[in-house]
């Protein structure tokens, strides 16, 4: 076992492929330059900069609980082995100073930068990183841990140490995604070893690490601020960590920011009320909020409104449940013409404008048309709005107005009416769908509105109990991650459940699909193993193309980014929400 | 009277424990559960579910889950974990008890010593335009929500350029020690919500308090004071007001259960760090043990509440006797 591990090592050292190196390799800072096109300049030491969250979080153990809160908190204290470009998304390094892939793609082994402490004053060095990926992430009682994605077609996916500085993956089989994993952050092994196997513990004892009651101090982290006050339902207060590894173009130890508040406000509209008084110096916004804070703006008030395209978030979209308990709708949702019959009749223009107040843009399919990588252009497949072709359409199926009651039948003489489920409490969704229902009728099909708790629409869409659905996905920067959505009967590929294994990471079943959800089964299945970044590209292209003209869902749009921060701070680039390795906040700085 | 309140102190055990399995039913009943958020994550796959749903014992039977935690709190005073928190409940409630009573306690104070002047007052000038303004005004503070006057008062503070548009303090003073200044920020935000959730029950206990003076007022016993001679102040004061009280005591101890859940919505706008939102919270995320706890509480206050009132009836009122 040894001897084939230090061949393999050997073999990858041969073939060196270095990826991406900052810097030279004896500099062991990292120095955060070439963002002019962002309009980052260098900035002064000093200040607080205060930001919302939107409740108290759960736990200050992130790999302990998944909360959006707690994640936000976590990104100004820890980091991972490698992060996102500001500009470009692109992977570069961050506590990992390099790193080299084997040529069959199974081996990564990665460099730490030397002379990185913790928070605490602790080196940080290769027994951190492999007690975090084997203890924490690759543990699957714990709750927020990752422990699937380290396993592949069943195997584990090793990580060694191999000196002070060095560590070493080894996968069972290639996964070209695997370096965007490699962002999880890192934890401190001399503060959590109690609550690991490792040091004793019970499995699950990880998720009890660091109750939101915990003594300041035990929160130690590689990250630009370290813990110093969590007031419960309140505030959570960091202050600079003196021994960050970035650096400014001049040298300049970062971050700029003396002291980062997050004040806890859960009402949105309360959010908006502290930035008007600034109490809060930035806060992302919707577009339904966007025009009277812009009109403030215009009008002299002390903050900037920005806006940028979106890569990440979650794009709106409807779908039709493939399995309806009532045969006859089941029959039509399965049917693709129907489904893009339906299309013409969603008025994406409207709610754009209208919804989204222009602040949105037309969707991708699975992947956000900004993001360059691997994004196929398939803006002539999404139509357009078009009632007398949608009716045209809908006639040639056969699906008309037999009985004369202003609502279309079914082949078998039903009316063509459903519920379409949509979250109530979300500042989009009750808009769309009432403008669907809207354009529906006009069509003559006869759509009910069934409204529940936004955090309910997943389980709902995964119980089989809806017809049609109005729900969001997240765009991320690599299809891989979205496998479990788009792949069919992957986890999360809910609008045609009967595809889904028994087990999970089963084989779905394969003879129930439909020629094209074959196709877009075996895209994924391929592109998973394929190192060539071009072969890739070809799949995903090819299965964005067979998404667009087959509709498994019906994207609706992409909405845009909007933040709005106070004048007093400069560098500001938009926060993305909890993306771990992307974290520009290091680069604000008090004018 | 001490036999009484032990015979009634007793006979609350029984009400709780039905009580308690009524929230316990009426919480597993809700559709969803806990682990919905977690489907949400692309982290998450099927066997960390059913490994949570492990951990937390949710894989048992109702009843078993039931009586592990009625058997916690009657051997250990252990009410439980929160799921969310992953910490026992009674530390999370204890952290944000404070403010809640401070902010209930000087509510109903400042409501009963605003509202009972101004219902004799009216009761007394019924058709003075005093009294005209004072019920427009009542009847108005009682058909707005409290949310409402929150986000009015929020809006009009923003209007004229003030910073103290939620919470208790300013940022700067949320985690510094008590100072004068500390005190002075505290004021400058407390009359908000003061005033936000206050205006309510001020206009309802003022129409109370004015109703019951007004029944008083031409009682046969007062006439008979008034025919003695007596002072008409030491009439009012002697003989009508502290009957009219009456109906107010009991009022006042059906109050208590609002330490709770009397204000969520107001709480959430106003961004107060109460266990409202920490109920609402709850209930929405299915932490059972959270949720059950509180409501159980909020029972207990019930029932403490009714026999305060009736304790300090009794010795309020002369003509009410324990047997």
């Amino acid at each position: 076992m040894l001897k084939r591990v230090s061949t393999l090592r050997t073999t990858g050292l041969l073939g060196l492929v270095t990826l991406a190196l900052l810097g030279t390799a004896a500099a062991a800072p990292k120095k955060v330059t070439g963002y002019a096109s962002l309009g980052v300049t260098e900035g002064k030491p000093g200040g607080t900069y205060t930001l919302a969250l939107g409740d108290s979080p759960q736990s200050l153990f992130y790999y302990g609980v998944i909360d959006n809160n707690l994640g936000l908190v976590s990104q100004q204290l820890f980091d991972g082995l490698v992060e996102f470009n500001y500009a470009t998304y692109k992977v570069e390094p961050a506590l990992a100073e390099s790193w080299t892939v084997s040529p069959d793609g199974r081996t990564y082994t990665f460099k730490l930068r030397q002379g990185v402490k913790w928070s605490d004053g602790q080196a940080f060095d290769a027994d951190d990183v492999v007690f975090t990926y084997s203890q924490i992430i690759m543990n699957p009682e714990a709750r927020a841990g990752d422990a699937a994605s380290f396993k592949l077609d069943g195997k584990q996916v090793e990580v060694r140490k191999v000196n002070a500085t060095t560590v070493q993956f080894v996968l069972p089989r290639p996964s070209p995604a695997f370096l965007l994993q490699m962002r999880s952050f890192i934890m401190p092994k001399h503060k959590l070893l109690k609550f690991s196997q490792e040091g004793g513990a019970k499995p699950a004892d990880i998720n009890g690490a660091w109750p939101s009651n915990v003594k300041e101090s035990e929160v130690v982290g590689t990250g630009p601020f370290r813990l110093s006050n969590y007031t419960a339902g309140q505030k959570v207060s960091l202050v600079k960590n003196p021994n960050y590894w970035k650096v400014d173009a001049r040298g300049t130890k970062l971050p700029y920011l003396a002291g980062l508040d997050f004040l806890i406000i859960r009402d949105p509209q309360a959010q908006v009320a502290q930035f008007l008084a600034g109490n809060i110096d930035q806060l992302n916004i919707t577009g339904a909020q966007f025009p009277d804070l812009k009109q403030r703006e215009v009008a002299g008030a002390p903050f900037k409104v920005f806006r940028s395209t979106a890569l990440f978030g979650s794009p709106p979209f409807v779908a039709y449940n493939f399995d309806a308990k009532d045969p006859a709708l089941a029959k039509v949702f399965s049917d693709v013409r129907f489904r893009r019959a339906m299309q013409g009749a969603l008025n994406r223009e409207r709610i754009i404008d209208t919804v989204y107040n222009g602040l949105a843009g037309l969707p991708g399919h699975g992947v956000a048309p900004v993001n360059r990588d691997w994004y196929a252009n398939t803006r002539s497949q999404l139509g357009s709005f078009n009632l007398a072709a949608a009716g045209q359409a809908l006639d040639a199926l056969g699906i008309r107005d037999t009985n004369r009651d202003g609502v279309r039948n079914l082949p078998g003489g039903k009316n063509l009416e459903f519920d379409l489920t949509y979250g109530t409490d979300s500042s989009v969704y009750p808009a769309i769908a009432t403008i669907i229902q809207n354009d529906f009728k006009a069509l003559g099909v006869k759509v009910n509105l069934r409204g529940i708790l936004s955090s309910k629409l997943l389980s709902t869409g995964q119980s089989g109990d809806w017809e049609m659905i109005l729900h969001a996905f997240g765009d991320q920067p690599d299809p891989e991650l979205r496998k479990p959505i788009w792949q069919p009967g992957g986890a999360l590929y809910y609008w045609h459940r009967s595809l889904q294994p028994a087990q999970d990471g089963a084989r779905p079943n394969v003879a129930r699909m439909a020629p094209w959800e074959r196709q877009i089964y075996e895209i994924f299945e391929d592109a998973a193993v394929t190192t060539s970044r071009s072969q890739r590209k070809a799949l995903y292209t090819r299965w964005q193309l067979l998404f667009a003209q087959n509709l498994p869902v019906t994207p609706i749009a992409k909405p845009e980014n909007i933040g709005a921060v106070n004048n007093r701070y400069g560098n500001y680039i938009y926060n993305l929400g909890v993306i771990p390795g992307y974290n520009p906040v290091p680069l604000i700085y008090q004018k | 009277m001490l036999t009484y309140a032990l015979r009634r102190i007793l006979g609350m055990v029984p009400t709780l424990l039905l009580i308690s399995v009524v929230c316990f039913v009426v919480i597993r009943l809700q559709p969803g559960s806990f682990l919905d958020q977690y489907l949400e994550d692309p982290r998450v796959t099927r066997e960390t579910v059913e490994s949570i749903t492990r951990q937390l014992g949710l894989d048992q039977p109702a009843y078993v889950q039931y009586l592990t935690w009625i058997r916690g709190i009657v051997t250990e005073g252990d009410f439980g974990f929160s799921f969310v928190n992953g910490r026992p409940v009674s530390s999370l409630i204890w952290e944000r008890l404070g403010w809640t009573v401070f902010l209930a306690l000087l509510t109903l104070l400042v409501s009963w010593a605003i509202a009972i002047p101004l219902g004799i007052y009216t009761a007394l000038n019924r058709y003075g335009p005093g009294s005209t303004v004072l019920n427009f005004l009542g009847y108005i503070s009682l058909a707005t929500p409290d949310f409402l006057v929150a986000l009015l008062l929020i809006a009009l503070v923003l209007n004229f350029g003030g910073t103290n548009v939620g919470g208790l303090f300013s940022p700067q003073f949320i985690d510094a020690p008590w100072s004068g200044a500390k005190v002075l920020d505290l004021l400058n935000h407390l009359w908000i919500p003061m005033i936000a959730i206050g205006l309510e029950g001020v206009a309802g206990l003022m129409r109370q308090m004015r109703a019951s003076m007004l029944d008083v007022i031409n009682q046969d016993y007062v006439r008979t004071a008034r025919a003695k001679g007596l002072a008409p102040r030491r009439v009012l004061w002697r003989h009508a007001v502290r009957n009219a009280v009456n109906p107010l005591i009991s009022l006042a101890g059906l109050s208590l259960p609002s330490l709770i859940s009397g204000t969520i919505i107001a709480s959430i706008v106003l961004n107060l760090p109460t266990i409202g939102p920490f109920l609402y919270d709850s209930l929405l995320n299915k932490d059972q043990y959270v949720a059950m706890t509180l409501l159980l509480f909020s029972a207990l206050m019930l029932l403490v509440g009714n026999l305060l009132a009736d304790l300090a009836l009794a010795w309020a009122d002369p003509r009410i006797r324990f047997e």
